[in-house]
């Protein structure tokens, strides 16, 4: 069982891009733990030599190919609609670093 | 008969003899809702004008003798985390409260097709993770077998409407278990198709490789009608069986005199001795039918709830990142920067279980970890599907008590993971992407359902619904309605 | 700064090159995938990430990228895999890009490209298929996020870090694309984004083991900007080294992306890589494995084009041109269209590849235009080359033919010669003979030479007569009448 900190929740929430309250860190740090340590019977398991599963159906072998046309679009009014908020057709977020 | 106690085909066929018009099937809907959604609590939201309209619609259909579909003036509800085109979409989150689904989910398209008419969303875990509907941002449903207690979830919302008798067809999700438990708990039949059988487009994702959507009804033969109208192979979703279905309602009505039922007895030894009870007796029904019962090995399932929590909360932690509040959903108001438009936006938009899954399902997926968590546990699933392969060479059908216990009382479940643990029946057959239907099987001493669970070897939908059907011939459960909603 | 042979410094170079796929549709969706229009006119629920939504493959685009696989010689893999990449940001429409990261499509490869006259082979690690981001464009306060490009299908083609220079660096992208160019699987634009070009580079001690930390410089628009780029780089690197001679090498030059500004001649810092970026890449369950048959693959290796390097040694076995020429030509679609076009009507391979790469490119340079864009026509190349050929005219009036031809697009040289009374060459004996006989009589040394048996005397013969008559003088005349004279001298 991994030694979880309130650090490593800290660090989590930020990869998963949730701003955590200290308080609501340390509730999902008592349930992670609890969970992770249920988690454990897994190490039970011998699983030597046992390939991850990939597809569930022995009928579903490989991906579908779609034909290279062009398909009905989204209008671009009902797209902008959904926007919380947009400016000159475009979806508008707040200054972002250059990132290329 | 009352209206509202009518079967899918019953409404229909009526509807089509001219007995009864969809405008007065609708009207009478809708006063049901007003009248007992107070207190029920099943919907987010209705969709009355698209219901009358389409029901005007049929009724001229009708009068000009056009041709009419299989579920001609039906009323149906949907379960909010799927899309109608033009309604809102809530997944029963606070995040997407105005969110307008712009296209329409593809057993929308179906349903729509043979002329089904869409009363409304209904309530629903918050994107469809819980098991008593509890989790929702709204409300709170309730069971109608028992008003303090839980429908179960997370398709709750849609397993209380049928229960009810608002509707004789919702639909709902299964990822875990999210169809079955609810129908379980509140007495009616809950069918989770082989993975890959109904279409996913336009379901809101939660577990990628588990998720599928099925009917909740009152009878087999509904659920087998709505079954063939919504399986279809769908060539916009790349895990869509690319097979023929075979017809199920045909099928269903096959004797199942010599048929096996496989019985992990093993599995159900924690199994408290009321709801031990009850699963024996329904397995002796399942003998005087003619099956045969045998044991079978699936003590492997004893890992399912931690493979689900890790499986699940991995892919749920992926399909959640597009709730950003950039292109869609609830955008923090007080949001300066983009990582304030991230950070706050998904802090206010997701509830503590959402948060709880996706931080779960980051950290199985982060470096360093993912070998020992994500990777294990897929191939631990490898086993579930190998152990159930080896089971159907045994058998024809599984059966199980599909919950451990029946409808609890509303907040009395407060740890999560023994939230969690309500799926231990279910969660198997979402992970070996197997067809699997509960099924009413009998009551509590103070009245609240207990469910049965038939699961089938993959593609086995034919004999599930056989299976299913003739228990239910012989029980008749489905006769009884919760007092207050007959 | 050029790497000297004596520089105790080696320089390491790897690149990765994105290049958008001219399939029709995009890579999960069937939105058009067409540079240009107005933002977000070209969106499905499924590349703006709408709820529900799910991936579909394009079959186009996994046949551009076995092409690829195929033309380079690289394995194909006949089972790869989707994975999701993680991270957020306004371009990425669901927070995830489906890329290959376990079980890409493409495996090994090889790039064979000429560096200063010298062929130089290349290894490519693999290449991938992935879908592209949004455009995001900046403003002062904030940014507006157009998704027409967001799933446009990429082929990532990511080489071995077998670059040391430069030059080799650009010698490889330009390879690349050449090959690129040929399938017809990419428009391979670099100012529109079509063909993006990122390096990796990092320096080290000659015959040290193991590689220091390397920089990643992204989005160059053009080759020559590559170069540059990597130039500032390397002096900037070795410099700080050098400075820091006490300091552990690892913490003088920090893993960070940069971009290049051709302005300021230098790299820009764009953002460190604190940590490596955690991208939790794992099997995208909305996809199933890509599956292609042997028959497949074979059929596509069988439908490939020329391909540049076949085109080059084509060139150099059967045109006999020298494999610097041939790689210039072969390597680039235009200029080989046109050259074998002009071959259709001309048979003298090294006169018209001299003419395209030297004389007509160094005078179309200034124009800025390649001769392919211009109105000057291959028969017209031709016909000139035809008419030097033959005698018609001498090399020197064929420039300045050449330059009338620059001047007015698209008129035949034939007519420029009829126009023009100093393109004629001089055909009157009576005018050409005196100066022949004043020729002989001045080099008597040199007929009597041929007589002897040395032909090289009599090329200098001529030469000295073109030479007194201004290059003007029919050269068929000048021989004949040179012939003539000097066989009625008496041998010694």
């Amino acid at each position: 069982m991994p030694q979880i900190t309130k650090e490593t929740v800290g660090y989590i929430a930020k990869l998963a891009r949730i701003a955590c309250s200290e308080e609501q860190k340390e509730k999902i740090l008592h349930d992670m733990k609890e969970i992770l340590s249920y988690i454990e019977l897994l190490n039970e398991v011998d699983t030597e030599g046992v390939e991850p599963c990939n597809i569930v159906l022995d009928c579903l072998t490989q991906t579908p190919l779609a034909d290279d046309v062009c398909g009905p679009c989204m209008p671009k009014e009902t797209f902008l609609k959904l926007a919380p908020d947009q400016i000159a057709g475009m979806v508008r977020v707040p200054e972002v670093l250059k990132q290329g | 008969m009352s209206l509202h106690t009518l079967s899918m085909h019953d409404i229909t066929s009526r509807f089509q003899k001219g007995e009864v018009s969809a405008t007065e099937i609708v009207k009478h809907t809708f006063a049901r809702i007003e009248k007992f959604e107070p207190s029920l609590d099943a919907f987010l939201s209705l969709c009355k004008e698209r219901a009358l309209e389409k029901a005007e619609k049929l009724d001229l259909k009708k009068k000009q003798n056009q041709p009419l579909g299989r579920l001609a003036a039906v009323p149906i509800a949907i379960k909010d985390n799927i899309n109608v085109e033009g309604e809102i979409t809530t997944c029963g989150s606070k995040f997407l409260t105005n969110f307008r689904a712009p296209f329409n989910a593809t057993v929308i398209d179906l349903l729509e097709k043979e002329d089904a008419i869409i009363i409304g969303k209904t309530n629903c875990d918050e994107f469809a993770m819980g098991s008593s509907t509890e989790n929702s941002a709204f409300k709170k449903t309730k069971n109608p077998w028992k008003l303090s207690c839980a429908p179960g979830g997370s398709s709750g919302g849609s397993a209380a409407a049928v229960a009810a008798r608002i509707v004789p067809l919702a639909l709902g999700s299964d990822t875990g278990g999210s169809i079955r438990q609810p129908g379980s708990l509140c007495g009616i039949i809950g069918f989770k198709p082989t993975y890959g059988w109904v279409s996913r487009y336009g379901l809101v994702a939660f577990g990628s490789s588990l998720d599928q959507i099925g009917p909740l009804t009152r009878s087999v033969a509904d659920a087998a009608l709505a079954m063939e109208v919504m399986g279809k192979h769908d060539k916009l979703d790349s895990t869509s069986i690319p097979k023929e279905r075979p017809p199920l309602l045909s099928e269903m009505k096959k004797p199942v005199a010599g048929m096996t039922i496989g019985v992990p007895w093993q599995f159900l030894e924690d199994l408290e001795p009321e709801y031990k009870k009850s699963f024996e007796e329904s397995i002796k029904v399942c003998k005087s039918l003619g099956m045969k019962v045998v044991d079978v090995d699936l003590s492997i399932l004893k890992y399912s709830v931690a493979i689900y929590y890790i499986v699940a909360t991995a892919e749920a932690s992926t399909n959640l990142a597009r709730f950003d509040g950039v292109r869609y959903g609830v955008r923090s108001k007080v949001a300066k920067t983009l990582d304030e438009v991230y950070d706050l936006s998904r802090q206010d938009g997701f509830g503590p279980e959402v948060k709880r899954r996706i931080i779960l399902g980051t950290f199985v997926l982060s470096s360093g970890y993912q070998d020992a968590y994500y990777r294990k546990a897929q191939k631990v699933r490898s086993l579930v599907i190998k152990k159930y392969k080896e089971a159907f060479e045994k058998c024809d059908l599984i059966a199980t008590p599909t919950s451990p216990f029946s409808a609890f009382e509303l907040g009395s479940i407060k740890d999560p993971l023994q939230m969690y643990l309500a799926d231990i029946y279910t969660i198997g057959a979402d992970l070996a992407g197997l067809p699997a239907m509960s099924l009413p099987s009998g009551f509590t001493q103070d009245g609240r359902p207990i469910g049965l669970q038939l699961t089938g070897p993959q593609l086995g939908e034919p004999t599930v619904f056989q299976g299913a059907a003739a228990f239910e011939d012989a029980t008749q459960f489905y006769k009884k309605i919760p007092e207050l909603f007959v | 700064m050029k790497q000297e042979k004596t520089s105790p410094w080696e320089v390491i170079i790897g690149l990765e090159i994105h290049a958008e796929l001219n399939t029709k549709a995009k890579l999960f969706s069937g939105a058009p995938n067409h540079f240009g229009d107005e933002p977000n006119s070209n969106i499905t629920p499924v590349c703006t990430g709408m709820p529900g939504a799910l991936p579909v493959l394009n079959k186009e685009a996994v046949r551009k990228a076995v092409q690829f696989g195929c033309a380079v010689g690289a394995q194909v893999a006949k089972f790869s895999q989707f994975d999701r990449k993680s991270y957020f940001y306004p371009d990425n429409p669901r927070n995830f890009q489906i890329t290959q990261f376990t079980h890409p499509i493409v495996i090994g490869g090889k790039i064979d490209a000429m560096v200063d006259g010298e062929e130089k082979h290349f290894h490519i690690h693999h290449a991938h298929l992935e879908d592209d981001a949004g455009m995001l464009k900046h403003f002062n306060t904030f940014a507006g996020v157009d998704f027409n490009r967001a799933g446009v299908p990429l082929l990532e083609i990511v080489s071995e870090p077998c670059m040391h220079t430069p030059k080799e660096a650009s010698a490889y992208a330009s390879a690349v694309k050449a090959i690129l160019d040929a399938i017809d699987a990419s428009d391979c634009n670099m100012e529109e984004g079509s063909l993006r070009v990122d390096v990796n580079i990092s320096v080290r001690k000659k015959g040290e083991p193991g590689f220091r930390n390397k920089t990643e410089i992204k989005n160059m628009n053009s080759f020559s900007n590559l170069e540059k780029a990597l130039h500032y780089e390397i002096g900037h690197q070795i410099a700080e080294y050098e400075k820091n001679q006490d300091k552990n090498p690892l913490d003088v030059i920090p893993q960070a992306t940069y971009r290049y500004d051709p302005d300021q001649g230098k790299t820009i810092l764009m953002r460190r890589k604190e940590q490596a970026d955690d991208y939790r890449y794992f099997p995208e369950p909305d996809l199933l494995p890509l599956v292609l048959t042997e028959d497949f693959i074979e059929e596509v290796r069988k439908g490939l084009p020329e391909l540049p390097l076949q085109k080059e040694k084509r060139y150099v076995e059967e045109l006999k041109l020298s494999p610097p020429t041939a790689f210039a030509i072969a390597y680039d679609k235009k200029i080989a269209v046109y050259f074998e076009e002009c071959l259709k009507y001309c048979q003298n391979a090294k006169s018209v590849a001299n003419w395209i790469l030297i004389e007509f490119a160094g005078r179309l340079k200034d124009k800025n235009l390649t001769l392919a864009e211009t109105a000057i026509g291959p028969c017209h190349v031709a016909s000139l080359v035809k008419n030097i050929d033959n005698g018609t005219i001498s090399g020197k009036i064929a420039k300045s033919i050449a330059d009338d031809m620059v001047e007015a697009p698209g008129k035949d040289p034939e007519e420029i010669i009829k126009e023009n009374l100093a393109y004629r060459p001089i055909t009157d004996p009576a005018v050409i003979a005196p100066i022949v006989d004043s020729v002989i009589s001045a080099n008597m040394q040199s007929a009597q030479d041929f007589i002897a048996g040395r032909d090289r005397a009599f090329a200098f013969l001529v030469g000295q007569v073109m030479k007194k008559t201004g290059g003007s003088a029919s050269p068929e005349l000048v021989n004949s009448l040179l012939k003539q004279k000097i066989s009625e001298i008496t041998p010694k």
